[in-house]
């Protein structure tokens, strides 16, 4: 970098890559970072890591991904369903069809059923009850009903994860957009969005997940994901405002509007990026806090309806406090994910600030 | 003080099946007209004879025939008298319950009422816990779980029933009961050292004033009218003589008579002003005080528990004791919504008793911790769990549409994993133990048995309904007025997660015969309200038992108020009628509408030579079941039995096809030994 650095002496490296740079010297926020990687690598690979359908098949002439059908059931070839093989791809495969082959999952279990007797070299059933303690085949146990646990927590990554990027990524485009335009514009508009923004903050969200669910007749995890991401962007633009106020009163600005750049050039060219430093703070927390409502939706048994979410998980320890498996997994998981959003934006908040410049994080 | 009314069994019932207060739709019920109030209105004008001329005519008809009069106390202790002593108290304290074996000892040493008054803790009290706040104090209104405890603690009542289900009238409240030979009318001579909580006598005056109550159209009553609208007209002759006139002589005539009992000086003048009985400030404040006929009556009521105290003056007259002093001077009803909390709070000895869900029974309490304080019993128990098919949907108006889902389900995984294999499978409306049940006892019909899961003959009955796989989607579909619908239905249930696993369940067998299912939990008002109106296209629920098989009219009969389903059949329907009848007016076999359907005979298997014969009243309720395994508008699952944890103190704890306290003596067999 240094060779880089005198190349360009005289230009400076950017606001960007100097919050790099001063990131990437705080160890802890560093650490976070590699593990939410970790958990999205986990989360696109859950799949080839734990499941009951094959990676890839060659079946009755045609190469087929069945295990797609995790992310999205209609992904799995309906010949396998016209077949009666989704549930037991390791024998169907074969009788049905004598020259198939298939790769298979690193982990042979379900996040979604219990894995029945004789489905897989011929081995016994997952236990049910009190009797699935965490075992070599159920590496973290298994749940009343004797679905292996260490699948739904792979599964669920998916889940934690996606909920905290859509909701939020929904919630930082209406909170900048509504933000921006009430800072930029200032006046009536600013007072009109400034209201908007109290009177969403009125709304109670949970109490608001509850109706739709009860309204919509097929609610997915996206509907919640819709919801939190839709009264949650109150926080951003606040802060999105507070900077236009403050940014469009410097000179730049003023120089830009000289050149008669028009508003939309002078709100997203010229202040927006100016403005991102504390907004991304804020929105780095969103995503812990829309895990942890997500996952508190699912603990209280409302909301939540994916069978592989974390916090549905805990829920049926609260029903089954014997079973401490079902605690202790699902809880490290959240506290760890929330734990490292929280982290990271707090390491980008360190590393954005001007005022801590010259601290030695 | 078995107060627990017949009439109401079908109300509990659907309280089992959804668990929550009806409140909100007795509220859409009361009718917003502004005509005048008038008692009594749907009934039919009536002059009743006087005492004289009906006595008259009555002797001219046969006469009276005297009606049991008991104590249901009396008659458990006869029972308990003959059966043999299994155990010890002590040994039975010492027992862990993991066998049949073991569970017979438990019952029989711990299940024994006191020998003598001296062995019993008068001045206990006993905790319970119930899931809901109690939001109403008047027997007329009662519609949650809470609401039925507290209004049979503190209700007054004629009749009873014992856990064989054989109806009788209370020596706690009545002298003699009669009915006439032709079964037109029931006599019953009233006890008078009777008492309301405010002193005044309770008499004849009150179950006539009653009776009008919830025949009159304003009153929002929905519970209790289904049974009293066979009854012609009630009568007090004096404060004594009560009689019922009947419209028919129907065998139901017994629980027909059975109703909730409110105090006619309390609420004759305040109702025609308020017909709601809630609205107005003296029914709100006789809400906050009611006056009540019962042995216990609410001292104490919040969000937190309802508090019940022994009444004096319902075993007390004239400064003697006229009846049997209740076993408890305080019930204590303390809310705990979840089961686990619940549990934890019975192994604490918070409370004293809990019904216990199978995973507690199987995993939960075969500790120490559990056995240090507590112990446990099981019971069989005639509530039963089904899918149910709104036949007013595309999809389920074919009965081999809904023959196919009984046969995809997997019964044995939810026996064996989801219900850790304590319950038994549950094959039509009527348990296979009772005397209703096709090819038991005398009645006609082969016993049905359980269903084990069959795809391929699922996916033949879709096929020959019609149901394909006509674009290779892998779900089948099929032309329903020229327009393609795919097989894709949703299930509402109750948000709780042993009911919905069981709907997860079966959408992940329906996944292998081409068909969609979707599950949407419900909040519990939500699924009442949804069910009541028919907005579902299936549902998960389940029923209690009621203590006659007629009460199942409501669920199977056409246009019947729970037929959620919208079952309708002519053969059904007649024969709830003929099961109704006394024997002798029942129609011969041939002259039934089933008889002339040769199909329905050969899958009953009824004798063609029985044609000139009549059916028995088993007869009836077995060719119901039987017609209602062959339409399968449910798929009955499984029958949930009675799990129930105890705390060691208490004792006389008996089971009954309606759990441990829907009969009598029920909850009133329930005592504290002396602490020694």
């Amino acid at each position: 970098m240094s060779q880089d650095a005198e190349n360009h002496a005289t230009q400076s490296i950017g606001f960007w890559a100097e919050a790099w740079v001063r990131f990437r010297r705080q160890r802890l926020a560093m650490a976070a970072l590699v593990f939410v990687g970790l958990l999205a690598m986990i989360a696109v690979f859950s799949p080839v890591i734990v499941g009951t359908k094959p990676i890839i098949c060659h079946y009755k002439g045609g190469y087929y991904f069945p295990a797609a059908g995790y992310f999205y059931e209609q992904w799995e070839n309906p010949i396998f369903i016209t077949d009666g093989v989704i549930y037991s791809y390791p024998q169907k495969l074969k009788q049905n069809d004598s020259e198939s082959w298939a790769i298979w999952p690193i982990i042979y279990q379900d996040p979604l059923r219990r894995v029945r007797d004789g489905e897989w070299n011929e081995g016994s059933g997952n236990p049910i009850g009190s009797a699935g303690t965490p075992s070599r085949r159920n590496l973290f146990g298994t749940n009343d009903l004797g679905e292996d646990v260490f699948a739904k927590m792979i599964h669920g990554t998916r889940i934690a994860l996606l909920i905290g990027f859509v909701s939020t990524g929904i919630a930082t485009v209406i909170g900048i957009f509504v933000g921006a335009s009430a800072g930029f514009f200032g006046g009536k508009i600013d007072w009109a969005l400034s209201r908007a923004i109290e009177i969403m903050m009125c709304i109670p969200t949970l109490i608001l997940i509850l109706a739709l669910i009860s309204i919509i007749d097929k609610p997915t995890i996206w509907h919640l994901m819709v919801v939190i991401g839709v009264f949650g962007w109150t926080g951003i633009a606040r802060l999105t405002r507070a900077e236009f106020l403050k940014l469009k009163q410097l000179e730049y600005v003023t120089a830009a509007k000289a050149l008669g750049f028009r508003w939309p050039r002078l709100m997203f060219r010229h202040i927006l990026p100016n403005s991102l430093a504390p907004v991304i703070v804020p929105i780095t927390f969103g995503i812990a806090a829309a895990i942890l409502l997500e996952s508190t939706l699912g603990f209280l048994g409302i909301g939540a309806p994916d069978k592989t979410s974390w916090g549905r998980l805990l829920n049926e320890g609260k029903e089954n406090l014997q079973m401490w498996w079902l605690i202790v997994f699902p809880g490290a998981a959240i506290f760890l994910t929330v734990l490292a959003y929280n982290l990271i934006g707090e390491g980008i908040q360190q590393a954005t600030d001007p005022t801590l410049k010259s601290s030695k994080h | 003080m078995n107060m627990r009314s017949g009439t109401m069994l079908l109300w509990i019932l659907l309280v089992i099946s959804v668990g929550c207060s009806q409140q909100a739709n007795n509220l859409a019920d009361i009718s917003e007209s502004d005509e005048a109030f008038v008692l009594g209105d749907l009934l039919e004008p009536f002059n009743p004879p006087s005492l004289e001329s009906l006595e008259q005519s009555v002797n001219a008809g046969g006469g009276w025939i005297d009606r049991p009069v008991l104590d249901s106390l009396v008659l458990l202790r006869e029972r308990q008298a003959k059966e043999p002593i299994l155990a010890t108290v002590n040994q039975a304290l010492d027992l862990r319950n993991n066998s049949d074996e073991e569970n017979a000892k438990i019952l029989s040493a711990l299940g024994r009422l006191p020998e003598n008054d001296a062995e019993v803790n008068y001045a206990a009290q006993i905790t319970r816990a119930t899931p809901q706040a109690l939001n109403n104090q008047n027997p007329l209104l009662a519609s949650s779980m809470t609401e039925f405890e507290v209004s049979s603690l503190t209700g007054f009542g004629l009749f009873g029933f014992d856990w064989n289900f054989t109806p009788f009238a209370s020596q706690d409240s009545v002298k003699s009961w009669q009915t006439s030979k032709d079964g037109l009318y029931d006599k019953v001579i009233m006890r008078s050292d009777l008492l309301w909580s405010d002193g005044t006598p309770i008499t004849a005056h009150d179950i006539e004033f009653s009776f009008k109550v919830i025949m009159s159209s304003q009153v929002p009553i929905r519970a209790q009218r289904t049974g009293t609208e066979a009854i012609k007209y009630v009568k007090a002759y004096d404060d004594q003589t009560l009689v019922y006139f009947h419209n028919e002589p129907l065998e139901t005539n017994v629980w027909n008579i059975n109703f909730s009992i409110i105090p006619k000086h309390i609420y004759e003048k305040s109702l025609a002003d308020d017909p709601s009985l809630v609205d107005s400030d003296y029914h709100v404040q006789m809400e906050e005080n009611p006056v009540t006929g019962g042995g216990y009556e609410v001292v104490k009521r919040d969000q937190r528990e309802v508090v019940l105290r022994r009444r004096e003056s319902s075993f007390m007259f004239a400064g003697k004791q006229v009846r049997e002093k209740p076993f408890f001077e305080t019930v204590r009803l303390r809310i705990i919504p979840v089961s686990s909390v619940r549990l934890l709070s019975l192994e604490a000895g918070d409370i004293d008793e809990m019904n216990l869900e199978p995973q507690q029974w199987s995993d939960q309490t075969n500790g120490d911790d559990f056995y240090r304080r507590c112990t446990k019993a099981r019971g069989l128990e005639w509530t039963s769990f089904s899918f149910q098919w709104n036949a007013n949907t595309p999809f389920f108006s074919d009965p081999k549409v809904r023959q196919a889902m009984t046969w995809a389900f997997d019964h044995q995984e939810m026996l064996g994993v989801h219900r850790k294999g304590l319950d038994q499978p549950c094959t039509g409306t009527y348990h296979p133990t009772s005397r209703w049940y096709p090819g038991s006892g005398n009645a006609v019909g082969v016993k049905i048995e359980p269903v084990k899961q069959n795809l391929e003959k699922a996916k033949q009955l879709l096929d020959e309904a019609g149901w394909m796989d006509t674009d290779g989607d892998g779900y089948r579909d099929k032309d329903i007025n020229g327009k393609k619908r795919k097989f894709e239905f949703t299930i509402i249930v109750r948000n709780a997660k042993e009911r919905i696993d069981l709907c997860e369940l079966l959408a992940q067998n329906l996944r292998l015969v081409g068909v969609a299912c979707n599950v949407k939990p419900l909040e519990s008002a939500t699924l009442q309200d949804k069910l009541f109106n028919k907005q579902f296209t299936a549902a998960f629920g389940g029923w209690g038992t009621g203590a006659d098989p007629d009460t199942s009219e409501n669920i199977w009969g056409s246009g019947q108020q729970r037929n959620f389903v919208d079952y309708k059949n002519p053969f059904v329907d007649e024969l709830f009628e003929e099961g109704r009848k006394l024997s002798e007016d029942r129609k011969p076999w041939k002259d039934l509408k089933i008889w002339k359907n040769s199909d329905v005979i050969a899958f009953l298997q009824i004798d063609p030579d029985m044609a000139e014969k009549k059916p028995s009243r088993e007869d009836c309720y077995a060719a119901i079941h039987a017609l209602l395994w062959r339409d399968q508008p449910y798929t009955w699952l499984f029958y949930r039995n009675a799990y129930h944890g105890f705390n060691k103190r208490l004792r006389g704890y008996n089971f009954s096809p309606r759990g441990i306290f829907g009969y009598g003596p029920g909850f009133s067999s329930l005592w504290m030994p002396q602490e020694s």
